[in-house]
């Protein structure tokens, strides 16, 4: 009962943004994609999501191919970078909105819908604010409105492109923590993109780091941090900020510069 | 945000400034404005409201006012349609399609006119199709309507494209996600997010096609009371020294002309209210 991606490559023009990807993430699992800017991370997400297609290779969720499904009937919850809560809403509406504009057949009645909101938004914390509209909220809060949103349709997976690239640092940290006790708690098979180590190390049960199109390695932070498989994972995750790698570091530092007078 | 730096010249610049501008906006902008009421309303109120009951007054009236119930709806739904084809989509030849809507801007709407002429007049391309099957284009109401889209096409377009394009596509993309179709994404997403751009892009269209004059002239033939619209109807009366006429048909279009500007200011508010919302989102 996996997601599996298998040989996804993607070009847009004469840019590859994806070469040969493949990856197998387990149920319940949050995983980072992590890689600096540029590296496919976002293009990868957005193809599981279907707002890509790619030009080779295939999506399978939990068996079903997924390669050629619409967006809409794959029962994604997707977070965006900048939120993209519909600013005319108030928040209840826009949490309401997944269950609202499905078939008349499958839509819950009024109350299912009503009930349905008031858990997720004691669930993010927002109990005070549903009425509220998007432009009254703080960065945080707005993110969690849109996490409660994506979370309102019961995704299979639920997908975050840079979930806090647009908060500042101390709410960055707490909203880390935050939605790591979240999926503690709910379980749903989670993919985050991520250009920040850091945040990559915290959350997630395991890591993909990208370059260029590429993966480069996948494993649990410990696994990466402790024996990266090449000069750039070394590289990239050389000034990473943990105290479970502290105690290791010196022997991150010596497989790195070993690494680079292999260069 | 900058700050508008407070300027410091002497009195005597500022008050030569204010004069100018005043005598010129006077001048230019008031004057005449005041002198079409004054024109209009000379001979007193019930010979002001008696020209419209005149026959090829009314008809101009109600062509006009055809016209535009016909035009703006068209152009609104085509507007809206090539604003989001243009910034939702990548496609060959989008840079032509960009510059082609501002055609009916540069070219000059006599020009506009003779096109139609010279595609459905006797002796253009369809003129010998239309004939033998008896459709009448060219100096009739069809004609008039054609040249009026021709010029008032691309102001929706033009309105909405920057917005949309400011707007992007991630409101569009989390609806789909969250299973909405195209229909309801239109109605519950993208209609909302655009509304004000969209009634400015509308209300301009509508002053266009009113006072469209080049065009529909080349077009319309000046036939009285079938394809003299309110402009054209002016230009016969003055042409006839029948001015109190000419200056009273002549205030009902500033009159709207009036009702325009201000719809337009409101709209700006409203419009920049919403700029002002994107960016507080954007910032924290």
């Amino acid at each position: 009962m996996n997601i599996e991606i298998t040989n996804v490559s993607k070009k847009f023009g004469n840019f590859i943004a994806l070469n040969d990807v493949s990856i197998n993430i387990p149920k319940g699992e949050i995983i980072a994609l992590l890689g600096p800017s540029g590296c496919g991370k976002t293009t990868l997400l957005r193809i599981i999501a279907g707002l890509e297609t790619p030009d080779y290779g295939a999506i399978k969720f939990f068996g079903e191919d997924f390669t050629n499904k619409k967006v809409k009937d794959r029962n994604v919850g997707f977070v965006f970078q900048h939120y993209a809560l519909f600013r005319h809403m108030n928040i209840f509406e826009n949490i309401a909105f997944g269950l609202r504009v499905r078939p008349k057949k499958i839509r819950p009645d009024k109350k299912a819908i009503y009930e349905n909101v008031m858990r997720l938004v004691s669930l993010v914390q927002l109990d005070n604010f549903v009425n509220r509209f998007p432009s009254e909220l703080s960065g945080g809060q707005r993110q969690r409105v849109a996490l409660a949103r994506a979370l309102a349709v019961e995704p299979t997976v639920l997908l975050l492109d840079e979930p806090f690239g647009a908060l500042d640092a101390k709410v960055r940290k707490e909203l880390r923590l935050w939605l790591r006790r979240l999926h503690d708690e709910i379980h749903v098979t989670s993919i985050f993109v991520t250009h920040d180590q850091d945040e990559a190390l915290e959350v997630s049960d395991s890591i993909v780091i990208m370059n260029k199109g590429k993966i480069e390695q996948i494993g649990s932070p410990e696994a990466v941090c402790d024996s990266p498989v090449n000069p750039f994972v070394a590289d990239f995750l050389s000034d990473v900020n943990r105290p479970l790698v502290k105690n290791k570091k010196k022997k991150l530092f010596d497989v790195m510069n070993d690494d680079r007078q292999g260069i | 945000m900058t700050k508008i730096r407070t300027i410091h010249e002497p009195l005597w610049v500022k008050i030569l400034l204010f004069f100018v501008s005043g005598i010129f906006l006077s001048v230019f902008i008031v004057l005449p404005l005041v002198t079409i009421f004054r024109e209009a309303l000379k001979s007193g109120i019930s010979l002001y409201l008696q020209t419209f009951t005149d026959p090829g007054v009314a008809a101009a009236i109600r062509l006009s006012l055809l016209t535009v119930l016909i035009c703006v709806p068209i152009n609104t739904f085509f507007g809206v349609f090539i604003a989001w084809l243009i910034t939702k989509y990548e496609f060959p030849g989008k840079k032509i399609l960009t510059t082609v809507i501002d055609l009916p801007f540069s070219i000059s709407p006599v020009i506009a006119g003779l096109l139609f002429i010279f595609m459905f007049g006797s002796f253009g391309w369809f003129g010998t199709w239309l004939m033998d099957h008896d459709i009448r284009i060219v100096f009739a109401v069809p004609g008039i309507v054609l040249a009026t889209l021709f010029v008032s096409f691309p102001f929706v377009a033009r309105e909405l494209t920057p917005l949309m394009r400011e707007l992007g596509k991630d409101d569009e993309e989390a609806a789909l996600t969250l299973g909405a179709s195209g229909f309801q994404i239109f109605w519950k997403v993208t209609l909302p997010n655009i509304k004000w751009g969209l009634l400015y892009g509308i209300i301009l269209t509508n002053a266009r096609a009113l006072g469209e004059f080049g065009a529909v002239s080349v077009v319309s033939g000046f036939i009285r009371g079938v394809t003299t619209t309110m402009p054209l109807y002016i230009d016969i009366l003055y042409g006839e020294y029948m001015f109190r006429s000419a200056f009273a048909l002549a205030s009902l279009m500033t009159f709207l002309a009036l009702v325009t500007i201000i719809a337009k200011a409101v709209l700006e508010y409203y419009i920049a209210a919403q700029r002002k919302s994107m960016e507080v989102e954007i910032q924290s």
